[in-house]
């Protein structure tokens, strides 16, 4: 009776998540996969769905990283850009809950909105707005800005003439502002739950905002930090929206700002036509992989250890 | 609420501020140009005043759904705000009630399958929406009603469910974190006396996380009101996002339009983020520690 | 708990199976199928659809009509709405109590549209009016997602071959008809007279000397670098950017080149062209008479601003610049410091045009169209009542639609109002009759009083004699046109084109180098490659200028 009593408790919790995992992560995926092998284009699931091209789609991308001589520089692309904007965002995010939590209320929330504007403004203007700021010419707020300083005097091409460092600067700091904010909410709001008597004891024996921040904040955040950190690197491989204007205007240079989620946006959807059996295929792989990586980080960063006992079952 | 105002050095807090002021000069300075921009007949960029020429005929053709000056068309702007604002509260709604579910349920309960399932909710963000669209998408083919009357409707519910979807493995977790920090004592009482756990959860649990709930709804919020990629593959009424974004034209959209509309999309956002602030700091009052 | 999850698994399984088998086991009944044929006769066909549409008791019939563009160009759907105007006053004096009611839907970026028309056209929810380039045709029409019009446009033949013949060639694909020109456009090489006097390059019958190939690309080069070199201009020439845009490609058929084979059904890269192409960009951009970074200059605060100040000898644009530099404040008024639009008097003042040069001795001028297309969605009148039945009704009342917005009068509003260039004869007269178009300027014309209102600011902004004029002097441009192919895999190719361009005019890559990545990057994708012939090599010992 017990059992039964406990079970039907449970399922009462979990059947909705365990539901809409299975709805749109688990069946997708799988749909995914079998759409990988179909040669499935302009959303014509009446004619392609029962097609069955093998591994074409897989041979085709095998076959582009292979032989486009651009290939090459956009892993080099996706690995500085995945590996920087982590940091970025992760530290980012964390200096800033961290320095805001320091600080009297209205301000911090004053300031940690700004910092989600990037994240609220719909893509299109979010890229029009640094398109501007970036811009390679006198037109461009940066550029304005150091030539009236006396700083330089010629504008500075960023996105196309400082290569490569350039347009990966642009990149980074993009997708670094919107991962930014992703990690300020979480953690200025895991930090809004640590008891501020701990840190006013601290205090009252001297401890400084840094060993405060050091020795009891961060601590009691480390699985949120840890969260984000995972999340970060996994998203940041798959994203491509906030990069793809600013290419297509040519503020940032193709070669140097594309990374691979891009190419595969590109070579799938990019005009024309739209080739899902291609991107199903490159999301099948990048699937693979990010499974491998957030399996890798989660073992490397010993995630396990961290997840307790629960509370109180009884 | 307690807080450590007393003990802290006023100076250090100063510091801290213009600190994070420094490094939020770009974003603020590019944020303020748009802004601006939307009052002015044409985009400003360069800091120089000569550009700002002030007009308010940005704002009147926006409100009245229209993004060009001379000729385009109107659209109704009110119905496309009231259609993001559907999605972005279903999404908000969705998110919330299950991860407040299930975030009690990995918090309280120990189960087999209870440390993969965790682990599990932290991988599945490995294919966010933009890679698993193609599979939602075929998906939703194959679950829409034949009715085409039923259609609209049909896409408002999937486009909410499916991008809550998205939001719910870290939803999830974040509840998870916030049933964590309440102390089990509290319940222990409740459950002795006999009262099941659902009860508890209801009548306990759930006004003390308050403020986990306003940041999973915000967060939900924020999700659904900024979606492109879903909205636009699903949903058949167009919202601010797909309206902005199909007029934004390098070549000939008239930009400081743009700057407006751009404005009017951050706007409610804004609103919702300073009222619930106040909600998403407020810590528990809570006598019993941990 | 294992147990659990699988309790829920198989539940879930169940529910699909359950699911998916009540969609699959609803027998479609078939009904009768009520159709007209027809005949040829407007009025007639048109009293035909709306009898057959009584007596099966629908009274209203209702359609969606999408269209994208710049904001000049709204009687791409205002033009079906008033084609419906038509057709409703047709049924109300034949006392049909049938009307047809237009949803409007117009947006900026007809890429946008075209991935939404995909997106919604297989559950319904695209517009049964589509009005976009043709060069989206062989990617619709491959997917059944529009219809096939040719038995409909045979009985209206007559009608139709007042269409000018090389656009009805670009609604089609592989033979079958997939709807009807809505507008065109050319792109001259403008010339600023001011720039052209200052540096001493006489104008007279140039446009002459352009069209018999004597005036060749070498000849601008020239003139381009004089212009500079005396201090007339900053720059020699200016040009379009993006691949959407196919403007550049001009240079391939100016030289000969093709970029499409017709037998094989392949694209073509013309090597030969395409070096020469890609060698003049470079050219020019290496002794600073193109700004090498043109590709990221922004629209409306470099590329206009530079044209309207004259600040460059040539520019290749198209015919709707003639508009946009006078209803868009791209010019600073050097007396007040105010920027605004130029007067049409101004624009005339200041700009000649002609056809795109020969590319060199021996060759043709050319230039380039990318006609819109009103096309019919294949599911067009499905949320109309009784679809099964009167699908064939409402799909040739669609056509008939189509072909009334396509109207002498309402092809040349659109016309003279966006300054694209009308798809038939009697809208070209319409434009050179002065009174016709002193009564569009007072608005004192047939149609109805909506969609008059709604034109009623552009028609203010843009009617002018000097305008009309323009586009009749520019219309015989179109015997010189080409198209970019009509092939789904050309827009992959054209985005291969900007990117050389743009590599070459940096000067990261040579002429020649830049035609071997385009190569290398074509047979780098086994689908592209499979689509794309490579004919030709690089050829030597050739000289430019």
């Amino acid at each position: 009776m017990k059992k039964y009593s406990n079970l039907f408790q449970l399922s009462f919790f979990l059947t909705p998540a365990l539901v809409i995992i299975i709805v749109f992560y688990l069946l997708p995926l799988v749909l995914t996969v079998y759409m990988s092998f179909t040669p499935i284009r302009n959303w014509n699931t009446e004619r392609y769905l029962s097609q069955f091209i093998g591994s074409y789609n897989y041979y085709r991308i095998y076959h582009m990283v292979k032989y486009d001589p651009i290939f090459r520089q956009v892993m080099i692309n996706t690995i500085i850009f995945v590996l920087i904007t982590l940091i970025v965002n992760v530290f980012g995010g964390l200096l800033i809950s961290l320095a805001t939590y320091f600080i009297n209320e209205k301000s911090s929330s004053t300031l940690r909105l700004v910092w989600l504007l990037p994240r609220m403004s719909p893509i299109a203007v979010y890229s029009l707005v640094w398109y501007y700021f970036f811009h390679g010419s006198e037109i461009g707020t940066l550029n304005s800005l150091l030539l009236k300083l006396g700083i330089i005097d010629k504008p500075i091409v960023l996105g196309q003439g400082v290569i490569p460092w350039g347009p990966w600067s642009i990149i980074v700091f993009i997708n670094g502002l919107v991962g930014v904010s992703f990690g300020m909410i979480v953690f200025s709001s895991a930090l809004s739950h640590i008891p501020r008597e701990l840190v006013i004891a601290a205090r009252v024996d001297g401890a400084t905002n840094w060993s405060i921040s050091r020795k009891i904040l961060i601590p009691m955040i480390r699985w949120h930090i840890l969260y984000v950190f995972t999340w970060q690197l996994l998203s940041l491989i798959t994203s491509y929206a906030h990069t793809f204007l600013l290419i297509e205007w040519g503020l940032v240079n193709r070669d140097y700002g594309t990374t691979l989620s891009l190419y595969v946006f590109l070579t799938a959807f990019g005009r024309g036509e739209q080739d899902q059996g291609l991107a199903a295929a490159a999301a099948t792989i990048l699937a693979i992989i990010g499974t491998v990586l957030g399996f890798l980080t989660l073992k490397i960063l010993k995630f396990e250890r961290m997840i307790a006992k629960p509370r109180g079952d009884i | 609420m307690l807080t450590d105002v007393e003990v802290r050095s006023k100076k250090t807090e100063v510091a801290i501020t213009i600190a994070i002021l420094m490094a939020s000069i770009p974003l603020f300075l590019a944020f303020s140009l748009l802004v601006l921009s939307s009052f002015s007949k044409e985009m400003m960029t360069n800091l120089s005043l000569e550009s700002f020429r002030f007009t308010i005929e940005n704002w009147i053709n926006v409100l009245q759904g229209k993004l060009a000056f001379t000729g385009g068309i109107r659209q109704n702007i009110l119905k496309y705000t009231f259609n993001t604002a559907l999605v972005a509260l279903g999404v908000a709604g969705v998110v919330t009630l299950i991860s407040a579910l299930s975030g009690y349920a990995l918090s309280r309960m120990n189960f087999r399958g209870r440390k993969f399932l965790l682990m599990f909710l932290l991988m599945l963000h490995a294919f966010p929406g933009v890679a698993l669209i193609v599979g939602v998408y075929l998906l939703y083919r194959l679950s829409l009603p034949s009715s085409p009357s039923l259609v609209t409707t049909f896409s408002f519910m999937y486009v909410i469910v499916a991008r809550a979807a998205l939001e719910v493995p870290m939803a999830t977790w974040l509840m998870k974190g916030f049933f964590d920090s309440i102390p089990w004592e509290i319940e222990w009482s409740a459950i002795v006396d006999g009262a099941s756990r659902i009860r508890v959860w209801r009548k306990i649990l759930l006004p003390l996380i308050k403020p986990g709930i306003a940041a999973i709804l915000l967060f939900g919020f924020l999700a659904g009101w900024q979606d492109l990629i879903y909205v636009r593959t699903f949903l058949v009424e167009p919202t601010l996002a797909t309206y902005i974004e199909a007029n934004l034209e390098a070549e000939y959209s008239h930009m400081p339009l743009i700057a407006a509309a751009g404005t009017l999309y951050l706007l409610p956002t804004i609103i919702f983020f300073l009222t619930s602030q106040k909600l998403l700091l407020e810590t528990h009052s809570g006598g019993i520690k941990g | 708990m294992r147990g659990y999850v699988a309790v829920l698994l198989v539940g879930i399984l169940v529910f699909g199976a359950i699911a998916s088998g009540c969609i699959s086991s609803e027998k479609p009944t078939t009904p009768e199928k009520v159709e007209v044929s027809l005949t040829g006769d407007f009025v007639k066909d048109v009293v035909n659809i709306g009898k057959a549409l009584e007596s099966n008791g629908v009274n209203e019939v209702k359609f969606t009509v999408w269209g994208a563009g710049d904001p000049n160009s709204v009687m791409r759907v205002y033009g079906i709405v008033e084609a419906a105007e038509r057709i409703n006053k047709v049924f109300n004096e034949n006392n049909i109590n049938v009307k047809i009611v237009v949803d409007t839907n117009y947006v900026a970026s007809f890429q946008q549209l075209f991935q939404d028309y995909l997106s919604k056209q297989p559950i319904g929810q695209a517009g049964d009016f589509f009005v976009n380039s043709y060069a989206f045709i062989p990617t619709l029409a491959k997917e059944g997602y529009i219809l096939d019009v040719t038995e409909y446009a045979k009985a209206y033949e007559k009608e139709l071959s007042d269409f000018y013949t090389p656009l009805m060639e670009a609604s089609k694909w592989k033979g079958k008809l997939y709807g009807l020109p809505q507008d065109t456009e050319a792109r001259p090489l403008y010339i600023r007279k001011d720039v052209a006097k200052c540096s001493g390059f006489d104008l007279t019958k140039l446009e002459e000397k352009v069209k018999n190939g004597e005036f060749t690309w070498s000849d601008v080069y020239a003139k381009a670098k004089a212009a500079k070199e005396k201090g007339c201009s900053e720059w020699g020439l200016i040009h379009r950017k993006g691949s959407a845009h196919p403007d550049l490609i001009q240079f391939i058929f100016a030289f000969g080149g093709t970029l499409y084979d017709e037998n094989e059904d392949k694209l073509v890269l013309d090597v030969p062209a395409v070096y020469k192409w890609l060698y003049v960009e470079w050219k020019f951009a290496r002794d600073g008479i193109l700004p090498e970074d043109i590709m990221s200059w922004d629209w409306a605060k470099q590329i206009h601003p530079a044209i309207v100040s004259g600040n460059t000898l040539f520019d290749i644009g198209g015919t709707w610049y003639w508009a946009e530099w006078q209803t868009k404040d791209y010019y600073v008024d050097p007396k007040t410091n105010e920027p605004r639009g130029l007067k049409p008097e101004e624009v005339d003042a200041w700009f000649y045009y002609t056809l795109f040069p020969a590319g060199e001795k021996g060759q043709k001028p050319v230039t380039l169209s990318q006609p819109f297309v009103w096309m019919i969605n294949s599911k067009a009148g499905a949320q109309n009542p009784k679809y099964d039945e009167l699908k064939d009704i409402y799909q040739k009342l669609a056509f008939l639609m189509i072909l009334k917005a396509s109207d002498a009068d309402i092809n040349a509003i659109h016309s003279v109002i966006s300054s694209h260039l009308p798809v038939r004869k009697a809208a070209e007269d319409l434009i050179k009759d002065e009174k016709w178009l002193n009564d569009l300027k007072n608005l004192n014309i047939d149609i109805s009083s909506g969609v008059k209102a709604e034109i009623a600011d552009i028609v203010k902004a843009t009617v002018h004699p000097i305008n009309a004029k323009f586009l009749a002097d520019v219309s015989y441009m179109l015997e010189y046109t080409h198209l970019a192919p009509s092939h789904p895999k050309y827009p992959a190719l054209a985005d291969l084109f900007k990117d050389a361009v743009d590599k070459v005019l940096r000067g990261e890559m040579k002429p020649e180098e830049a035609v071997q990545f385009l190569i290398d990057r074509i047979k780098a994708d086994p689908e592209l490659s499979a689509s794309v012939k490579i004919v030709g090599e690089v050829p030597k010992d050739w000289q430019f200028p």
